[in-house]
């Protein structure tokens, strides 16, 4: 165990953060220091994580993708659009659910056509499919604000795990996702640290023409990247809807800074190549941590969004400081390299 | 260029003909004046951070900042009548103008001497100045400004909008900037390769930070053209210009990895682009049917631009052949 | 020459044809080498020596021929195809993926040829352990690439390539970063693949080298192939011949030194530890100093710590007497110190510009007007006297520079710095990728504005080069100066025995 390299992680500092902020937030209001607000937050980041879950993989591939939120509103939205139009069960929870990954998986696969395929760079590639996606959702799937959901989707929302009822403290509730979301961020950890594709993954990050070389069919790989994305999208939109207990055409807009400030300050590079499941995991606690505890940090919610940019600042700093760092130890010049 | 004029007058010819009495009008028109300037500079402050090879996401942000701040002044010093003095008219433009400043040397320190991708800073200033500007207004918009302001944004001058001699202005001297300055030849050359101008000893950070402060000024001159129009300042306004100007800009013939690119091209582009969402409306197509366009269009150019691109290289390397 | 004996063929290819939009860099290429056979391709830079090998391993597609590996026939195939036939590469440029760790790095392509789903962090481990173990070289596999030297760099990649699954190795000039002893070791190791029936081509320009390790040979030049045959028949002098296509001149054209003034450049105990230490030289008005070592030693750090873009720790420099702090190429350009990188396609020049603007890319603010703008009379004119005074073949200054050929592009680098007139020019690796013809007169025009004054500093690993141009030569070594050549001393034995 290499103590110094242990204390330089992001991971360490992040979980050094999150300490002393809760800490903060617990002197300040000591009904913060509760299970019932370890089981808000948690609930309170659940599609967060789905959703970040995904922009990692796409950063670590060197990639970025700010269309996520449109593909998970238009395909839980249309989700239960389909539901209502073509009266099917409405108790049911698993046709919404495969209803809206497998649209989030389509409306992939146009990202991979477009990124793979052609070759767009993905900033721009994504904003203009997030455009299409938008467009085609408001125009065609429909603009109505539906606050019946379907039975099933709606009693899912107070679908608790655990629910503790007492009279002094206030209600503490786990959902039951807990457990589907802990498998699949386990799940998506051993993807990316132990198969094939997850290290194609780095290795297209490392650098797609190397990776190329290497007999990595990087078109294939981010193909896979963007329909993967897409399905987990689709799966955090549904789940969405679902938690909300209503279906809007206009939500989830505009959250994508959320995301991707929780996965950069996670620790993974914007250029590709680094970041983990786990410092993932801890960012988005961090953001959820500060933005749900405002009020009791002594600032009033609409300094929210503030409140993160801040945050991401900061963090986009300090790793850029660190690179900076880096590249002065490292005095072995490498472009000594010179190809003929 | 020469394509884009084409696209312009087919576009124009074919709205004209199929929706004769509301679009070829001259309301129609004039209304296409009023509102092409905003977007117009707004799209030319993103020109100018993708000349460099970098991109400025948080445009609108600065401008609704901007235009609020101004704003807030403006409606604060109203007196009895409803007029405000002139002097705080201007005083509030100039530090609205000031903030955009401030907001692009923010910009400026991330990219050029953080070193910070530009898509990350821009991403992360434009969370924090929407933030900042939510945050101060709790959300809402300010409204009510002074009627001489407004006068600004919709009347004329010498028979054209203001506004739109505004641009013109603007333009050409943003144009003036990047080809026939030494600035701007840099601008171009640390676009193309920007290891290669640090060979070359350019200042390569002073000359990003020149392009974001510029940058933000025109954010924010922007913003006050919005204001003045719309007789408004939300922190809100416009979130969907950021895909408007990229499709613009994209269309108008910038590089989106830098060292080319016309501000000629890209007024054009806003012309043709306002035109196709004048038309939609005058066609009773839904708003958002726009909204798919423009995401059609932004990736049909860039895979139109790709393969053009490998066509050109190859014809250059075969020039080499006869020297 | 042609040899006629035909070994019976298990790799190779027939009649490739390769261009580049309009550029041909193969034309009609085949060769054959079989399993335990280690088989030579000579060429100079711009030979399509790299086009083949990435014809053979499959990261381009020829556009015509065909490729014979093993059984199979192939006219066109992916890196996957390739890596799945047990083809490997040591690229010039490792193509290691520096995110990944020395472990994965040479793990990952023996997972690939198995079509392996799964990563297993022992057996990664193992297949690293034993592929360094195999060419002798011990490296904790942990550490991430990036952060591990040039030579071990060069090392790692070697490990991942001759690992147990390979059967045709292909090396491009793999020798760039070791010494003597590394690369002795990395002898026994081909040796020992021979000996597995693995086929190998080693790639060089290094003729030395080819001459120790090769058993047959292929003479490349601007895509053709001018020689084949067994390495016995051919003499040095008839190798490098057909290299190059002509007799080189060779000879010496350093201009006679004249009375000397004080020094341009006083380098006084240079250190940035631990890349180099304690440098100290000086250069006389119109000396040509040559600076040569391994590709690692820190030749290329020392000369951008003198145009200001590497860090000095301590140390002192001295331009004209006058100390100088060179912290930005900005200030170097001040104080009279100009600097020619040695990828001229990525840090020399800006390829979608035109040849005007690549000319006036130095000193911008020297082509304003009196109003501050940029004079376009002034750049035109500068454009045209460099054009004609460089001799840069173009019909017009607007051109692409993609239009021009490697040696009018170096020209093109050389004038936007000429153009300011500098006390100093830094010249690393001039004439790299650059035609027979126009090397030596590139070397001519460093002799010409020598002899009006101008002080270079030349750093180059070609030889040949050093020794026609330079008045003395150093010699760099894990960042010490570790002996100076004078006029007479300069022998090409004697430096090739240096630089091991």
């Amino acid at each position: 165990m290499n103590f110094k390299r242990l204390f330089r992680r992001s991971e360490t500092i992040l979980i050094f953060a999150i300490i002393v902020l809760s800490s903060i937030i617990g002197i300040k209001s000591p009904s913060f220091l509760s299970i019932a607000s370890i089981f808000d937050i948690f609930r309170s980041s659940i599609v967060q994580l789905i959703f970040a879950l995904g922009v990692l993989i796409v950063i670590v591939s060197g990639g970025i993708d700010i269309s996520f939120p449109t593909i998970g509103i238009f395909s839980g939205y249309t989700a239960v659009v389909l539901m209502q139009r073509l009266e099917l069960n409405p108790n049911s929870l698993i046709v919404p659910l495969v209803a809206s990954v497998i649209i989030g998986v389509a409306l992939g696969a146009v990202n991979a056509l477009v990124i793979a395929g052609f070759g767009i760079p993905t900033l721009i590639a994504t904003l203009g499919t997030a455009g299409i996606f938008r467009g085609c959702m408001l125009s065609f799937v429909g603009i109505t604000f539906i606050s019946e959901i379907p039975v099933g989707l709606d009693n899912f929302a107070t679908a608790d795990l655990i629910r503790i009822e007492s009279p002094t403290a206030p209600l503490a509730r786990l959902h039951i996702l807990i457990i589907p979301i802990t498998l699949l961020t386990i799940g998506i950890s051993f993807l990316l640290r132990r198969t094939m594709f997850g290290r194609s993954v780095y290795a297209l990050g490392g650098g797609s023409e190397s990776a190329r070389r290497l007999g990595i069919s990087t078109r294939r790989v981010q193909a896979k990247i963007y329909m993967l994305v897409g399905g987990l999208s689709g799966f955090a939109g549904i789940l969405f809807v679902s938690l909300q207990r209503k279906a809007s055409p206009y939500d989830l807009a505009g959250s994508e800074l959320d995301v991707i400030a929780a996965v950069v300050l996670g620790g993974a590079s914007i250029m590709g190549g680094y970041g983990t499941v786990f410092g993932t995991v801890l960012g988005v606690l961090l953001i959820n941590l500060i933005k749900g505890n405002l009020i009791l940090l002594g600032v009033s919610s609409s300094w929210q969004r503030a409140a993160v940019g801040v945050l991401l600042l900061i963090g986009i700093t300090v790793q850029a400081i660190t690179e900076s760092k880096k590249v002065r130890k490292r005095r072995v010049s490498t472009n000594e390299e010179v190809v003929a | 260029m020469f394509q884009l004029v084409l696209i312009a007058l087919f576009i124009l010819t074919l709205f004209s003909a199929t929706s004769r009495d509301v679009f070829f009008t001259s309301y129609n028109f004039t209304s296409m004046a009023y509102q092409i300037p905003e977007v117009a500079i707004l799209s030319i402050a993103v020109m100018l951070s993708m000349l460099t090879g970098g991109i400025d996401l948080s445009i609108v942000a600065i401008s609704n900042a901007a235009a609020l701040i101004a704003s807030y002044i403006m409606t604060h010093h109203l007196n009895a009548a409803g007029t405000t003095p002139n002097f705080w008219i201007v005083a509030a433009c100039l530090i609205g103008i000031l903030v955009g400043i401030l907001c692009g040397l923010v910009n400026s320190i991330l990219v050029a001497l953080l070193n910070v991708t530009p898509i990350l800073a821009t991403l992360a200033t434009m969370t924090l100045f929407n933030g900042i500007a939510i945050g101060l207004t709790n959300g809402k918009s300010v409204s009510g400004l002074p009627e001489q302001f407004l006068r600004l944004g919709n009347g004329t001058f010498f028979g054209l909008p203001t506004p739109f001699v505004a641009m013109i202005i603007l333009a050409t001297l943003v144009s003036f900037l990047i080809n026939r300055t030494g600035l701007g030849l840099k601008v171009f050359l640390i676009g193309t390769n920007r290891k290669a101008a640090q060979y070359s000893a350019i200042a390569d950070r002073k000359v990003i930070m020149w392009t974001y402060v510029i940058s933000g000024c025109l954010s924010s001159i922007a913003g006050l053209v919005i204001a003045s129009r719309t007789s408004a300042a939300s922190p809100d306004f416009g979130a969907s210009y950021i895909l408007l100007a990229i499709v613009i800009v994209v269309l108008g013939g910038v590089n989106p990895s830098g060292g080319f690119g016309t501000v000629s091209g890209v007024v054009l582009a806003t012309m043709v682009l306002q035109m196709l969402s004048s038309g939609f409306n005058a066609l009773r197509f839904n708003q958002f049917y726009y909204l798919v366009a423009q995401g059609s269009m932004l990736i049909a150019v860039m895979v139109l631009n790709l393969v053009l691109e490998g066509r050109r290289k190859s014809r250059s390397i075969h020039q080499s052949r006869r020297t | 020459m042609r040899s006629n004996d035909l070994i019976t063929t298990e790799y190779g290819v027939e009649n490739i044809v390769k261009s580049f939009g309009g550029a041909k860099a193969l034309s009609g290429v085949s060769l054959s080498v079989s399993g335990g056979q280690i088989h030579c391709i000579a060429g100079e830079n711009g030979s399509g020596k790299s086009t083949l090998i990435k014809i053979m391993s499959g990261v381009h597609a020829p556009d015509s021929g065909l490729i014979r590996l093993g059984e199979k026939v192939f006219s066109g195939l992916s890196p996957r195809e390739a890596v799945h036939e047990g083809v490997q590469v040591i690229f010039q440029d490792f193509s290691l993926l520096a995110n990944l760790t020395v472990a994965e790095n040479i793990a990952l392509p023996t997972f690939i040829s198995r079509d392996s789903r799964f990563i297993n962090k022992k057996d990664t481990f193992n297949i690293a352990k034993t592929a360094l173990e195999l060419i002798e070289f011990d490296i904790d596999v942990n550490l991430p690439v990036a952060e591990i030297s040039i030579a071990s760099k060069q090392l790692v990649a070697i490990a991942r390539a001759t690992n147990l699954d390979v059967k045709m190795l292909f090396m491009d000039e793999p020798t760039t970063a070791l010494t003597r002893k590394e690369i002795a070791r990395l002898f026994k190791v081909i040796e020992q693949l021979k000996a597995r029936n693995v086929a190998i081509v080693f790639v060089s320009h290094k003729i030395d080298e080819i001459q120790e390790i090769c058993n047959t040979i292929t003479v490349l030049r601007n895509g053709e192939v001018v020689a084949d045959g067994k390495m016995g028949d051919f003499t040095r002098n008839q190798i490098s011949q057909a290299m190059l296509g002509q007799d080189l001149l060779e000879t010496r054209i350093a201009p006679k030194l004249g009375k000397s003034g004080s020094n341009i450049l006083e380098v006084k105990k240079l250190s940035t530890r631990p890349t180099f230490s304690d440098i100290s030289f000086t250069i006389a008005p119109g000396e040509i100093l040559g600076i040569t070592g391994l590709l690692g030693s820190g030749r290329t750090e020392l000369a951008e710590a003198i145009f200001g873009r590497y860090p000095v720790d301590t140390g002192e420099i001295a331009v004209d007497g006058k100390s100088v702090a060179l912290n930005s190429s900005s200030a170097a350009l001040a104080a009279g110190i100009g600097y020619v990188p040695p990828d001229r396609l990525t840090q020399g020049l800006f390829l979608e510009q035109s040849i005007l603007r690549n000319l006036v890319a130095v000193g911008i603010n020297s082509y304003r007007n009196a109003w501050g703008l940029l004079s376009k009379k002034r750049v035109k004119d500068a454009g045209n006297k460099w054009i004609s005074d460089l001799h840069i073949k173009t019909d017009n200054s607007l051109n692409p520079v993609t239009s021009l050929s490697g040696g009018n592009q170096q020209r093109v680098v050389l004038a936007k710095w000429f153009a300011l007139d500098p006390r100093l020019m830094i010249l690393n690796g001039p004439t790299v990728g650059v035609d027979i013809g126009s090397k030596r007169e590139i070397l001519e025009i460093i002799r010409d504005r020598a002899q009006s004054g101008m002080a270079f500093l030349v750093v180059s690993d070609d030889i040949p080069e050093l020794m026609q141009i330079c008045h003395r030569v150093l010699i760099i070594k894990n960042g010490k100066l570790e002996r100076e050549f004078n006029e007479a001393q300069m022998t090409e034995d004697a430096l090739y025995k240096e630089l091991s």
